[in-house]
């Protein structure tokens, strides 16, 4: 369904994504784990357009094209059949927890503002954020913050949700209630890509996992194979490490 | 109770020329936001040459007395237009000449509220707006905007007071506001009355830029009392 090939991407001159290819398929749950820096926001950034990537093939939607070669209306496709949602939530802080949702549906989708509103609502009620819906961003815990995003990337029903870690910013306290609402989007056959050190939820809800490493990808596949036999030795090392450290 | 009389008699006077400071002041107000909104953009362009181009006029203007940039204008212009475009501007009306020096003087300060209020608005926004499909100009325009109006509100307020303050030289180069009709009150008592002439013109000002405050003020709080928020 989606289809990336030889994705790179250099700042200043150092090439941080060195030729990434990732297949999603529909229902897909698709875990990538590695150490900090080693291009995984750079990797999601690219494959969604919010930066034009240095080179790669992109199938998705009705595109099929070079990165370079994406035309604005190409973009827009694209944007138009993902979700993101962001490590800070990025929440719209002038617009309330409802208005963060129907703000895309509305201006973007063009939807009319009373069925707009009741997408919202479910997407909230999915979230469990109904009695929420009136509250500014400013109004919200982290943790609440982060399902109001969650319901904004649900409400526009993409093709794949993108998640930027999105625990990483919360109190511990607050982490599992974020996960318990990530794990119901999977459970429901919501296709997901996922930057995450939660171990536990790449090992547990995820089908694939990608273990990524400066700019490359390492391994990937079943979490059985990647947590229980790891076939490359930086992928031992890295497991090795972060579980000690849970 | 003499000289309270005396002001209430000197503002009735100065008032009618009060029109000539808010012609100069919305003139240059609004000229100067627009050209203000065009820096603070030159500031974030790509292009290297407009960006230094911006800082280079925006401190020059910056470090330039009002009085001076007045005359430069007033005395300038007209050699610049016969030397460079044969035309002759020398018969222009002179508040022309001091909308647009204050013009020049509001754009500055102007661009850099515009830019600092810009950049208070976390650029995760943006994304977020692009990737819930919106296009650049429609995120701009109801996620960013909004809220850098509201940072930009007050310090845009005291631009604005600053400007009219600096308009009160108007009548350097003749034209005949508030300030030179009050000089010209003086005269015609000969230099009598001097304090209570000069009281009741600063009792105008006073009051125009409490005017401004209380209407910043009332913006601020229709905006919270519409969030219901203190801060973000
Ligand atoms: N806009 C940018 N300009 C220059 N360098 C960048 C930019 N964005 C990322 N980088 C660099 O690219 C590398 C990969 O960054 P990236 O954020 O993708 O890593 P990550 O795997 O997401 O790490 P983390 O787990 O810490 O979030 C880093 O070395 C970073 O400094
Ligand atoms: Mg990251």
């Amino acid at each position: 369904m989606l289809k990336i090939e030889g994705l790179r991407k250099s700042y200043d001159g150092n090439e941080i994504l060195k030729g990434i290819s990732v297949d999603v398929s529909k229902g897909d749950v698709i875990s990538i784990i590695g150490p900090s820096g080693s291009g995984k926001t750079t990797l999601l950034r690219n494959m969604t357009t919010l930066e034009q990537a240095d080179g790669g093939h992109i199938q998705f939607a009705d595109v099929d094209k070079d990165f370079q070669k994406l035309s604005s209306k190409d973009i827009q496709t694209i944007r138009r059949n993902v979700g993101f949602v962001f490590q800070n939530y990025n929440l719209f802080n002038n617009k309330t927890a409802l208005q963060n949702i129907t703000e895309g549906l509305i201006v973007a989708r063009k939807v009319n503002k009373s069925e707009a509103k009741k997408i919202a609502l479910e997407a909230l009620e999915r979230v469990g954020l109904s009695d929420r819906q009136n509250h500014y961003p400013s109004q919200l815990s982290g943790g609440q913050q982060q399902r109001v995003g969650i319901a904004r990337a649900v409400a526009l029903n993409p093709k794949v949700i993108f998640f930027d870690e999105p625990t990483s910013a919360l109190d511990p306290e607050l982490v599992g209630e974020v996960l318990k609402v990530m794990r119901d989007l999977a459970e429901s056959g919501t296709t997901m890509v996922v930057v995450t050190h939660q171990m536990n939820f790449a090992r547990n809800v995820s089908n694939k996992v990608i273990f990524m490493a400066d700019g490359h990808i390492v391994e990937q596949g079943s979490p059985e194979s990647i947590f229980e036999h790891p076939s490359e030795k930086r992928t031992q090392e890295f497991l090795t490490d972060i579980l000690a450290n849970v | 109770m003499e000289n309270i009389k005396l002001i209430i008699n000197f503002l009735g006077q100065l008032l009618p020329a009060i029109n000539i400071t808010l012609i100069v002041s919305v003139s240059s107000i609004v000229l100067g936001s627009l050209l203000g909104l065009g820096l603070a953009a030159a500031k974030q362009s790509e292009s290297a040459i407009l960006r230094v181009f911006a800082s280079i006029y925006v401190s020059v203007i910056r470090a330039t007395p009002s009085i001076i940039m007045i005359f430069v204008v007033y005395y300038g212009m007209p050699l610049f237009f016969s030397a460079w475009f044969h035309i002759n501007i020398e018969g222009w009306n002179r508040m022309y000449f001091v909308i647009i020096a204050l013009t020049l003087l509001f754009s500055a300060p102007v661009s850099e509220i515009m830019r600092s209020a810009y950049g208070s608005v976390s650029k995760g926004q943006t994304e977020a707006g692009l990737m819930v499909g919106m296009t650049p100009f429609q995120t701009f325009y109801r996620i960013v905007l909004p809220q850098a109006f509201v940072v930009a509100l007050p310090n845009f307020a005291n631009s604005v007071i600053n400007l009219m303050k600096e308009g009160a030289l108007t009548f350097t180069i003749g034209v005949v506001d508030m300030v030179a009709k009050a000089q010209m009150i003086v005269a015609n008592n000969s230099g009598g009355y001097a304090w209570q002439t000069y009281c009741a013109l600063a009792l105008i000002y006073w009051v125009i830029s409490l005017a401004i405050d209380k209407g910043v003020t009332l913006v601020e709080k229709s905006y919270q009392a519409k969030r219901k928020t203190i801060a973000a």
